[in-house]
């Protein structure tokens, strides 16, 4: 509480970008070169959700843009498409955020586990439409639904290394506008 | 105060608007751009990953081994009695190379007599893996070699014993390998005893599949499967695998390559071969004098 409140607030936005490189580049580790049936929670959309909706001020739409872009080129998606689909549902988070906060945990969650479904359709839909390549049907669903089983965690991890809780009702920030 | 902070909404919101948009064009610009154009956006992508993947080299090999070493760890129990199997199948193994020490002797003798021409370009780069492809729908590596060491588009690759895949997308200091397993990667091979020629099909399984078969017929699990140079695509006779038969009844290839350690990949270097264009001058007994020439040349020389 001792720096200022604009470092503070650069402080939670610089975090968040390490965090998300950390776990780019843990996905990226070699340790697995076989195919797998099944498929791991993408955490870092996972992350990058609980951030918004909790603490949407921490999360700029230019540092989602940059981080899923870079995403998409180091995990060899197509690129561009996750982060425009990505950019979207932060956006629709972000002007509920304060009707999540006044909610209970159970309608974050719900909240945030529809923007992840609309999140892996749209990116099926619009890869349909032009014809790319796609991953199969059963990988992407057993994706998603990882992801959502995957959120509690995400909050909890964000709570407890970096602090990012639900501001209450009525908190204001250091210059005594609502968070 | 609170006006202040009224007026200043009033500035922030349409300039965050603006943002917004200009961010959502650009993003969809670069996604039309590349359904459009693939080769330029993915040159685009091997310079960032070539940029981008070698500054995380220092710290990609020791969390690697750290990990991999509490995995191993936690199989430390199984070790003793793996130990003795070992043994036992080294004591086979002795036996097998020993006859194939004898073949080997025996095949040099056979090629000597026969004046077999082996082809003597086929040499390699060794290159270690830096990272894979990150995530459960694509089935590539990235190797720490590239344009640098001369690695060109389209080169196969192997481990020691069989083929694992082909380079796709090389960057100054990187390339990246699309593995036989990937859903994109179909690569020409042979059925050995039978010589039937088919299409490895990668599809997202440790074992690809063989389409495009003339005859399954004469196709049985357990035959050999090679590579050849169909369409100039590879060198001929790498090993690829073993045929089987899929749980869901379709012929599958069990790879040859370790797909479980994929640690240093061989890269080869496969020079373009000289095609014979023409169709071949007819060989007449009487031919006008002024077309024979070139003709005449080559029947003397």
């Amino acid at each position: 509480m001792a720096e200022s409140p604009i470092a503070q607030r650069w402080f939670g936005r610089f975090w968040f970008i390490v965090l998300a490189c950390g776990l780019i580049f843990l996905q990226l580790l070699p340790l697995q070169t076989v195919p797998q049936n099944w498929a791991p929670p993408d955490m870092l959309l996972a992350v990058a959700m609980a951030w918004v909706a909790r603490r949407p001020d921490l999360v700029p739409i230019v540092s989602i843009a940059v981080v899923f872009f870079l995403a998409d080129l180091l995990l060899h998606r197509p690129p561009a498409l996750m982060a425009l689909i990505i950019m979207g549902a932060v956006e629709f988070l972000r002007a509920r955020s304060e009707s999540i906060r006044s909610g209970s945990f159970g309608f974050e969650w719900i909240t945030v586990a529809l923007a992840i479904v609309a999140v892996t359709l749209a990116n099926r839909a619009i890869l349909a439409l032009t014809a790319s390549p796609q991953a199969p049907l059963s990988l992407s669903m057993i994706q998603m639904m990882m992801t959502i089983l995957a959120y509690p965690l995400a909050v909890m991890v964000s709570y407890l290394v970096f602090g990012i809780r639900r501001p209450a009702l009525g908190e204001v920030d250091a210059f005594g506008r609502p968070v | 105060m609170a006006r202040d902070r009224q007026t200043d909404e009033d500035y922030v919101g349409p300039i965050r608007r603006l943002l917004v948009g200009v961010l959502l064009l650009v993003l969809a610009g670069t996604f039309v751009v590349w359904r459009i154009d693939s080769p330029r956006i993915e040159r685009f992508r091997a310079a960032v990953i070539d940029k981008v993947v070698p500054n995380m080299d220092w710290a990609l090999a020791p969390v690697t081994g750290i990990i991999n070493l509490v995995a191993d760890f936690q199989s430390y129990q199984g070790l003793a009695q793996q130990n003795a199997d070992l043994r036992r199948e080294l004591q086979q193994m002795k036996a097998w190379k020993e006859a194939a020490l004898q073949l080997e002797q025996e095949n040099a003798k056979l090629r000597d007599l026969n004046n077999v021409r082996l082809d003597p370009q086929l040499t390699y780069v060794t290159g270690v893996v830096l990272t894979d492809s990150g995530s459960p729908f694509r089935q590539s590596v990235l190797l720490n070699i590239g344009a640098r060491d001369g690695i060109i588009d389209g080169w196969p690759v192997m481990d020691g014993i069989g083929l694992v895949g082909r380079i796709a997308g090389v960057g100054q200091e990187t390339a990246r390998v699309i593995l036989l397993t990937d859903t994109s990667s179909r690569v020409p091979i042979l059925v050995q005893p039978s010589g039937q020629h088919a299409i490895l099909a990668g599809d997202n399984s440790l074992d690809p599949t063989i389409d495009f078969l003339e005859d399954p017929d004469l196709v049985r699990p357990g035959d050999r499967v090679v590579s050849v140079s169909d369409g100039g695509v590879f060198p001929a006779d790498l090993l690829v695998g073993q045929v089987v038969l899929g749980a869901d009844r379709r012929l599958r290839v069990r790879l040859a390559a370790d797909y479980e350690r994929l640690e240093f990949l061989r890269v080869l270097r496969n020079q373009p071969r000289e095609t014979i264009q023409d169709q071949g001058g007819l060989l007449t007994p009487f031919s006008a004098p002024a077309e024979s020439d070139g003709v005449a040349e080559g029947g003397n020389g």
